[in-house]
């Protein structure tokens, strides 16, 4: 027993628009509040031992959510889902409780790829839409700008070998993309920037607030999946 | 399209998403077509000051109790938020079920300062509802407003239907009764007013009109409607420990300013500084008891999670088991990891030991008040503190290990000279002075900050007669004091002469001051709290184009017998009591602490005083005693 749990949980509706400090102290005084006492770090500044898998994009939806922390006590996984149940938001909903085993580190370190969902509104048709994928996916490079953490300037950066899949197809009024992407510490791509490089490839013209994004997959290290 | 619809497109694009979208835990989940009013509390500012703010959650809490009452929030939009409002023609909305504001019974604003009225005809156009009540018919919603601005409603007169004046708990409810019991027998709005104009701490603008003198000042006024009555007393709440205090309050999902869980300790002052307006206007001093104050925390704490804790009141350490509370309080939140916050205190001796508890390993830093320079002032406006006990305090703050102490004055305070100024300079000086006394010549890292406010004279208070300072005896005011300040671990700050101005006109202003307040609202005017959205060209184009002559307002003094705008408005203290002090203060004179017996402010025609005289004779002793 090593006392670390996690918990996975859904993100949906207005909520969405909930950023991941934000999301971080309300986790945290639900916790606090349902009396699950969390470890905390030693040290000048002390904060609890707990953290999302991987942070969520601001305005993303999510169906695979993961929250990992660390109790002073044993709990049951049952004990912590009924307690923290009760603290939720609108459009919060946890799923599931497991035990961290002992061999890993920790979830955030393991993060390894993810899956989106991107629905985007357009009047191309599924075969346009399957053409230019194929094409955006045989190039060499796939540039992309992005904003450069030090110098705040979007930068051009190759994305390519990041993407581990992409399909496509017209649902509706949407075209419908299924990526899977590199995520975590080692190499991360955000979808924004095969949104925004598919689009342009394609001459798609849908302004970026007409389009959802939705997580729905995390996957880890030696093909775990929680 | 949807409007739900087009509000997600919205938050798609604007920074901080989160302050639109309610869901917070806590928060109120009613039908609004199963209920029989539909109420939103406005609060002229972001999502962050306004839900910081008790009040909201006292009232949230008090409607939403009521099964027939649906209360829901509405904050001012950020400018990105409201460009695109603007752009795509999406109204301002409830969080809670994004009901457009139009489609409400009751708007009903908190009035907490005067720079926040032109957010309030702000949100009211985003609303897409006209300002002015005259161009209001059935079909849109009562507009109320209350909290200690409206005490002078004036300036807003043209704008709100209702005013609320005094403690909202009950009055409001009422009201909002009041409102279903004639909208049940088929009332129209013109005739719910006149229903409501009798209830307790009610003001209906509308049936009162003022007749000017040629001087400009208010010869009269006149009621439109007999059945309104010649003055308006706020609403008084006898006994705070019977009215609800939310103990389950909302938990904003954005951070607040305040994030924190708060208890009213108890209600008004017995301190009577002759510049402050919440030390009249919530007369008595209504205390709760220990064991409710606990209780309350306890179970805010429990809960909510929060983490930190914090007594409110407008003088922390004048509770009269102050002491009990405190270390209880220690005690408890210390077992609960939580940290305590005791804003207000004046500083004594126990004051020193219960700091020094609860800020035994971060001493952040000391805020003390003696608000002006010399001991004259001091007693021209009733503050009740000497040289001795600012020394003596900060003395034992130093002893104790502060290394920040932050000093607040006003400046502008009637009878003020440059000696009061040179006084302000002196109390820092010899603070820098203390220290290398007490820890060495070197004094080590150490930092007085002295930050002067503007003095802006506000009705009801005993200064409501006084003339403000021009910008320029201001700042000849500000400069001098710089001069004097420059003084090796000595921060100066200072506030901005032309907010203080406005904020002075419509502290006393009267009904035409609104045509001010509207032509800023053209001119672009909005959220002027905010350095970052104050635009003085606005409100210079909006004074030329109202014609509004400022000084009459600020600079000007006003005679005893003269018709003040607010005097519509009984807020409990009598008109003599308040004469009097204002001379009082010209002869330099003090009044003490009603705890050591009554000093005729007339609140017990009211209500009788619980606080009166209770440090008179034997307590004053027993207290003394166990000092020593």
């Amino acid at each position: 027993m090593n006392n670390r749990y996690a918990i996975k949980f859904s993100k949906d509706g207005y909520v969405k628009y909930t950023s991941h400090l934000d999301l971080l102290r309300m986790f945290k005084r639900a916790f606090k509040k349902t009396g699950l006492a969390l470890k905390y770090s030693q040290g000048f500044n002390p904060h609890p031992k707990m953290g999302f898998a991987q942070p969520l994009s601001l305005g993303y939806s999510s169906r695979c959510e993961l929250i990992e922390f660390e109790t002073q006590m044993p709990h049951t996984t049952g004990e912590i889902l009924e307690k923290m149940r009760g603290e939720m938001p609108e459009g919060i909903k946890l799923l599931s409780c497991f035990e961290l085993a002992e061999e890993i580190k920790s979830l955030a370190a393991d993060a390894d790829a993810a899956e989106y969902k991107i629905w985007i509104p357009t009047d191309l048709d599924e075969e346009k839409l399957q053409d230019a994928m194929k094409s955006y996916l045989e190039k060499q490079e796939i540039t992309a700008l992005k904003r450069q953490k030090k110098t705040k300037k979007m930068e051009p950066v190759n994305i390519r070998h990041m993407i581990r899949k992409l399909e496509i197809s017209k649902v509706g009024q949407f075209a419908m993309i299924k990526a899977l992407l590199d995520c975590g510490s080692k190499s991360n791509c955000s979808p924004e920037l095969v949104i925004s490089s598919f689009c342009q490839h394609s001459g798609i013209d849908t302004p970026r607030y007409d389009m959802e994004v939705e997580r729905i997959n995390l996957f880890f290290v030696n093909k775990l999946q929680y | 399209m949807d409007l739900k619809l087009k509000l997600d497109q919205l938050l798609k694009r604007v920074e901080k998403p989160g302050r639109y979208i309610g869901g917070e835990v806590n928060s109120a989940v009613k039908n609004p077509e199963d209920v029989e009013a539909n109420f939103a509390f406005a609060f002229p500012d972001l999502y962050e000051i306004g839900m910081s703010y008790l009040g909201l959650q006292i009232l949230y809490n008090v409607l939403n109790r009521k099964e027939n009452i649906y209360c829901q929030r509405v904050f001012a939009p950020a400018a990105d938020m409201e460009d695109l409002m603007r752009q795509e023609n999406v109204p301002l909305m409830t969080l809670e079920t994004k009901t457009p504001l139009k489609d409400m019974d009751f708007v009903g604003f908190t009035l907490q300062y005067e720079m926040s009225y032109t957010t309030v005809l702000n949100m009211l156009d985003l609303a897409q509802i006209p300002l002015y009540s005259k161009e209001r018919g059935d079909e849109y919603p009562i507009i109320a407003a209350g909290g200690p601005c409206a005490y002078n409603p004036e300036p807003l007169a043209d704008f709100i239907d209702i005013f609320v004046i005094g403690d909202g708990e009950k009055a409001l409810p009422d009201l909002v009764e009041k409102y279903i019991e004639c909208k049940k027998a088929g009332m129209g709005k013109a005739d719910f007013l006149k229903e409501a104009c009798k209830m307790e701490g009610v003001y209906v603008p509308s049936f009162y009109e003022p007749e000017y003198s040629e001087d400009g000042t208010i010869n009269k006024l006149c009621k439109l409607y007999d059945g309104a009555p010649d003055t308006v007393l706020r609403a008084i709440i006898p006994d705070i420990e019977s009215v609800e205090f939310p103990v389950n309050p909302l938990i904003p999902m954005v951070e607040a300013v305040h994030d924190r869980a708060v208890v009213e300790t108890f209600r008004g002052c017995t301190r009577g500084c002759r510049f402050c307006q919440a030390g009249m206007i919530y007369r008595p001093v209504r205390e709760r008891s220990k064991e409710t104050v606990l209780k309350l925390a306890k179970s805010q704490l429990a809960n909510t999670g929060h983490d930190e804790l914090s007594l409110l009141s407008l003088s922390t350490s004048d509770y009269s088991c102050f002491e009990e509370l405190a270390t209880e309080l220690i005690d408890y939140t210390k077992k609960e990891n939580v940290s305590l916050s005791l804003p207000s205190l004046r500083i004594d001796k126990f004051a020193f030991d219960v700091l020094n508890k609860i800020q035994e390993y971060k001493k952040s830093g000391l805020t003390y008040a003696p608000e002006a320079g010399t001991q004259r002032l001091r007693d021209v406006i009733n503050k009740g503190v000497n040289d001795d006990d600012i020394f003596n305090s900060i003395e034992q703050a130093l002893i104790l290990g502060w290394k920040h102490i932050k000093l607040y004055f006003m400046i502008g305070l009637p009878t003020e000279t440059y000696e009061d100024l040179d006084g302000i300079a002196d109390i820092a000086k010899r603070i820098i002075d203390l220290n290398y006394k007490i820890n060495g010549p070197k004094g080590g890292r150490f930092n007085v900050t002295v930050s002067v406010s503007n003095f802006v004279p506000k009705a009801d208070t005993p200064f409501q007669w006084e003339a403000q300072n021009t910008a320029l005896e201001f700042e000849e005011k500000h400069n001098y004091l710089a001069q004097k300040l420059r003084i090796k671990g000595v921060t100066f700050n200072y506030h901005d002469n032309t907010t203080s101005a406005y904020e002075a006109v419509f502290a006393r202003g009267d009904r035409r001051t609104g045509r001010l307040l509207y032509e800023a609202h053209k001119a672009g005017a909005k959220l002027d709290g905010w350095t970052e959205h104050f635009r003085p060209d606005a409100w210079e184009k909006a004074f030329a184009k109202s014609g509004i002559d400022r000084d009459f307002y600020t600079t000007r003094k006003r005679s005893f017998d003269e018709v003040l705008p607010w005097d519509v408005i009984d807020c409990g203290v009598s008109k003599r009591y308040l004469i009097n002090e204002a001379k009082k203060a010209h002869d330099e004179k003090t009044t003490h602490d009603c705890r050591l017996g009554c000093t005729g402010c007339g609140m017990n025609r009211h209500i009788k005083c619980a606080m009166d005289g209770i440090l008179k004779k034997d307590s004053v002793q027993e207290r003394s005693q166990r000092d020593e």
